[in-house]
């Protein structure tokens, strides 16, 4: 397993991340209505919305998971935040950076993630919107400008402001 | 996206209508203008000319009475707005009774899309226009 590398900006990450005053806060419905549509709009069994904190990862609104966090240096959202882009990991027993990840080999058993970085307008990605299954899959381009859209939408609702254009 | 064709989304629930509205706009697939209701909907017809529709219709009336709203369709197909009274238009319904199936082929629609409503089903919808 490869633990995710911290990015370059890490301090000022966790620094955006803290003044949000938003880690430990009760689920809030702004949040779980953006995770509940996901996971009916993408037919998957776990959809969550993490924030990468110093050594864990931490939900804020999760669909299809008990826990309420993990260690970070499992997660796969770890190193979604070190890319721009949505990172997709279609079977993650193919993937050597995931295959003996204790996430997949165990509880809740990935196969398939899809991570869209919560990057606020100053360049910081706090954590994701992502989606789980327990089966192989891909997203066509379609899936993946409405996974971006509902990122977005999270972002605002974070206070990151308006929708980016992406495509 | 200048020459982007322009879609009248009718629909009150706004996670979807913002999730189609702001999907479209970044794939370039087409400018979708929301409206939460038939009155706001109705209200963007007089104002612009649209390319295509995609309306959510509710049942209203009760008991045997009771009868999807087709009110904005029939403006739109009587000449009555500021688009072709052709443009293509899709309905989203709880349900395809025969009923409504029948109302829709009168007034020469085609595509119906039903519950559960996904935002991938509005865009391929908007994008086959």
């Amino acid at each position: 397993m490869h633990a995710a590398p911290f990015p370059a900006d890490e301090a000022e990450r966790l620094a955006a991340l803290h003044a949000l005053l938003i880690l430990d806060t009760p689920p809030e419905q702004r949040f779980d209505r953006i995770a509940a549509f996901a996971a009916s709009e993408f037919d998957v069994p776990i959809v969550l919305l993490t924030l990468l904190d110093t050594r864990r990862q931490w939900f804020k609104a999760r669909i299809g998971l008990d826990a309420c966090e993990t260690a970070r240096d499992i997660s796969f959202c770890g190193h979604a935040i070190l890319q721009a882009d949505i990172m997709v990991v279609p079977d993650a027993l193919q993937d050597p950076r995931f295959a003996d990840n204790p996430l997949v080999t165990g509880a809740p058993r990935i196969r398939f993630y899809a991570g869209a970085p919560l990057q606020l307008p100053s360049g910081q990605r706090l954590g994701t919107l992502c989606l789980i299954d327990r089966r192989p899959r891909t997203l066509d381009p379609l899936d993946l400008g409405i996974l971006a859209t509902l990122r977005d939408l999270a972002v605002m609702e974070l206070g990151g402001g308006a929708p980016q254009a992406h495509g | 996206m200048a020459d982007a064709r322009h879609i009248l989304l009718v629909e009150p629930e706004p996670l979807l209508r913002r999730t189609v509205a702001l999907t479209a706009r970044s794939l370039g697939l087409s400018q979708v203008h929301e409206a939460a209701s038939t009155d706001a909907a109705l209200r963007m017809l007089r104002e612009r000319s649209f390319d295509g529709a995609v309306i959510a219709v509710e049942c209203i009336g009760s008991g045997g009475a009771r009868h999807y709203d087709l009110s904005l369709v029939d403006r739109v197909r009587d000449a009555a707005t500021s688009s072709h009274h052709a443009m293509p238009i899709a309905i989203m319904a709880d349900q395809a009774t025969p009923t409504l199936l029948r109302a829709l082929h009168e007034r020469r629609i085609s595509r119906v899309i039903l519950k559960p409503f996904r935002a991938r089903v509005l865009l391929e919808t908007i994008a086959g226009f």
